[in-house]
């Protein structure tokens, strides 16, 4: 209960207009901020709904596969740059968007993540590192603008931004290959 | 017949004459040797502090041969960098060995190797200073540019502290490969985060001096992006800072509980400090940097929860040591609201240093939030509020935490004992330093409040009114300053009486224990490699936006200035 409070109040959180606006002025921070704070809110909400509804979740999402799938396709939903325009201009996708992520993505991911073997896990990295290269590259070098409500120089440091996660996540994997737990556990 | 010894039962046997034996000799010579550098330092960055305080209160006109500026570059790199750095290393290093049984032998090595390193980088730094080529003060801000020698020199001190971290490492992974599914001993633990966070704060200016500040100092570059390099140096600054408080943070949870006869606070929160210093670290550097333009306020206003951020583990840091105070004194008999503090050995320098280090972190900490707040930032930025902050942080809480140390370290790695004189005069020499910084630093706040400004020698700006009225605040200063070089000439030679003069004996090194019963701690504290990888995420969180704003909406570069 504890984690779905602490989850609920962050979702309200980021529903209050000035941080909704503030963090939706920048484009980075529209992507990288808010977005992800919003499936983290669904994270800890996941919880008490796995809780209250385990059949559901074991009819569903037995294996984790069918979880993470809709996780992955509600997060590249969300990367498409005109998603991020549409909700932007558009107040039933903004909508879908405060509903989708914490919901579709945040809730899944907290199922699927146990029931994912590592091989399933690594997948998942790996997805996201390779997209997260590509869409770096797609924001740092195509010359017009991806975004109508944001300048070039924004999807510039959106582009270094998603580079900089992938950065992260192949830092990640390679500790993950070079380093055995059974080593030191 | 041979008899096998496993590798873990070498280990133990090893650990176990550790702890009966004291330290090995090899191990006490690396830390004795960066603690006499440590406290060298101390003495030559103190007595130059002296002029500078007697420079400001008008009574001390410096030659032309030895200008405010030189002073103040050598002061601070002295005491920031030199005393600091050296200090930690040899603190840490000694930690390393006594609760990991013993330093490799290649790890022996790779500490000469480094200690050697950043002394030539150090005589490299120090000799355009005193040429007066390199009168950029610490934070050599660009477009002030110093001789080329002197960014060589910080390079090679920058190299001398990625050895010395990575011998940390390899030590900490022995052990552990050696100790499987154990929790890595916690002074350990917290030279691990130590180590991390000199990684990662020597990154970004290794990077802001070798591929930005040397092209330009050698004429390679015309230009130079000031505010790229502001930010770079200020993420490694506002950090080195910090490492220097988690190392006296270390020896408040472990250290001082041992000391005054107690138990060391709950050991999963203590490392859940530890694990959240050094994730939000970095990120912590952009408060400096408030009032550059360049930095549009959106971004001005996000930082500023990424600085109060490392305020909340300061504040659980707060709580668990009077918590641990109070847990003492009412074992020992202590009673009523008060009554546990009567129990406290007060008397013991050991403990009384620290403590009134910890103290002053409350009112070090407040101005430190009031700084991180824009609007107030820009009434105190250029003023000697900020000397006077950085003195009671630095002067007082880190400081004052190694002074304490020192009067069981030193002994320790001697193989001596802290006499009960010993102990007196270092009582003594804390009362005078607490009573040189507490005037020296509230007459720097109260003087900056009121307009004077910092990195300024003495002016009375044409005889103005505004100025005159910042001289009796001056005069403290200087009064304060006299009463430091007189605590630093006390410490300076308790140190050296200790180290070589002492009675030998055999010396404890005060590590305190868990409570008994206590709640066992998770074994994800111990995941390095994910709390790493969440601090470069968190500081590509921070850094990308105003870095690409800044590098991509650049103004043209500035040549390099002599402005001295």
């Amino acid at each position: 209960m504890t984690s779905f409070i602490y989850g609920l109040l962050l979702y309200f959180f980021l529903m209050i207009p000035p941080v909704a606006n503030l963090v939706e002025s920048i484009m980075i921070t529209h992507m990288h901020m808010q977005m992800p704070f919003l499936v983290i809110a669904g994270f800890l909400m996941g919880k008490l709904f796995q809780q209250r509804f385990p059949l559901f979740f074991k009819k569903w999402n037995s294996n984790g596969i069918p979880g993470i799938t809709l996780f992955l396709i509600i997060i590249i939903y969300w990367t498409i740059p005109r998603t991020m325009d549409e909700a932007l201009t558009v107040q039933s996708v903004e909508a879908f968007k405060f509903l989708s992520l914490p919901f579709l993505a945040g809730i899944p991911l907290r199922d699927s993540w146990s029931k994912l073997s590592s091989l399933g896990r690594n997948m998942v990295i790996v997805i996201f590192m390779i997209k997260y290269f590509g869409m770096g590259a797609l924001y740092i070098w195509w010359p017009s603008q991806l975004c109508n409500n944001y300048l070039l120089i924004d999807q510039l440091t959106l582009g270094w931004g998603f580079i900089t996660t992938a950065l992260c996540l192949l830092f990640y994997f390679i500790y993950l290959f070079m380093i055995d737990p059974s080593d030191y556990e | 017949m041979e008899t096998v010894i496993t590798s873990k039962e070498k280990v133990t046997v090893f650990n176990k004459a550790n702890q009966v034996l004291g330290i090995h000799l090899e191990d006490a010579r690396i830390t004795k040797s960066y603690l006499l550098v440590a406290f060298i330092a101390l003495l030559l960055g103190g007595f130059l502090g002296l002029l500078q305080g007697l420079n400001r209160a008008g009574v001390l006109e410096l030659p032309v041969w030895l200008n405010y500026y030189q002073i103040l570059t050598a002061h601070g790199l002295l005491l920031v960098v030199v005393l600091s750095a050296f200090f930690t290393i040899g603190y840490f290093y000694a930690g390393l060995s006594h609760t990991l049984g013993g330093l490799l032998p290649k790890v022996r090595k790779m500490a000469w190797i480094g200690f050697w390193m950043k002394m030539f980088g150090f005589v490299l730094v120090v000799i355009p200073i005193l040429m007066n080529e390199a009168s950029v003060m610490y934070t050599f801000y660009p477009p002030m540019a110093a001789h080329p020698m002197f960014y060589f020199g910080l390079v090679f001190i920058v190299l001398g502290v990625w050895i010395l971290a990575a011998g940390a490492f390899v030590n900490v992974s022995h052990w552990r490969k050696n100790h499987k599914g154990q929790h890595l001993p916690i002074l350990a633990f917290f030279a691990t985060g130590v180590f991390v966070l000199l990684v990662g704060a020597t990154a970004f200016v290794a990077v802001e001096v070798l591929f930005m500040i040397i092209p330009w100092s050698l004429g390679w570059v015309d230009t130079i992006n000031v505010m790229v390099a502001r930010t770079l140096f200020w993420a490694f600054g506002h950090t080195a800072v910090n490492i220097w408080y988690l190392t006296a943070v270390s020896a408040w949870y472990v250290i001082v509980p041992k000391i005054i006869g107690g138990t060391r606070f709950n050991d999963y929160l203590t490392r859940v400090v530890v694990i959240a210093l050094v994730i939000m670290n970095i990120t912590g550097g952009f408060h400096h940097q408030i009032i550059d333009p360049g930095i549009s306020l959106p971004i001005k206003f996000m930082h500023v929860f990424m600085s109060l951020a490392i305020g909340f583990p300061s504040l659980m840091t707060a709580y668990a040591m009077f918590r641990v105070f109070e847990r003492t004194g009412r074992r020992k008999g202590g009673k009523g609201a008060l009554g546990w503090l009567k129990k406290l050995p007060w008397g013991d320098v050991r403990f009384l240093s620290p403590f009134i280090a910890m103290a002053a972190f409350a009112p070090a900490g407040a101005g430190g939030i009031v700084q991180s707040t824009n609007q107030l930032n820009q009434v105190v930025h250029n003023t000697m509020w900020i000397v006077g902050h950085f003195h009671l942080t630095l002067g007082m809480t880190v400081v004052m935490t190694f002074f304490g140390i020192s009067y069981w370290l030193v002994p320790f790695v001697s193989k001596r004992v802290l006499t009960p004189q010993m102990n007196r005069i270092g009582v003594i020499q804390t009362i005078i330093w607490t009573m040189g910084m507490v005037i020296m630093a509230t007459s720097m706040h109260i003087v900056g409040l009121l307009g004077s400004p910092r990195r300024t020698s003495y002016t009375t700006y044409g005889e103005h009114v505004a100025a005159q009225a910042w001289d009796p605040y001056m005069i403290m200063i200087g009064i304060g300053a006299t009463f430091l070089l007189i605590a630093v000439i006390i410490q300076v030679y308790a140190i050296f009486n200790m180290m070589f003069f002492a009675p030998k004996g055999e010396t404890e090194f005060p590590i305190a224990e868990v409570e008994a019963g206590e709640f066992p701690t998770p074994y994800l504290t111990e995941r390095w490699g994910i709390w790493v990888i969440t601090m470069l995420i968190v500081v590509a969180m921070a850094y990308v936006l105003p870095l690409t704003d800044m590098i991509v909406n650049a103004p043209p570069g500035s040549p390099p200035f002599k402005t001295w």
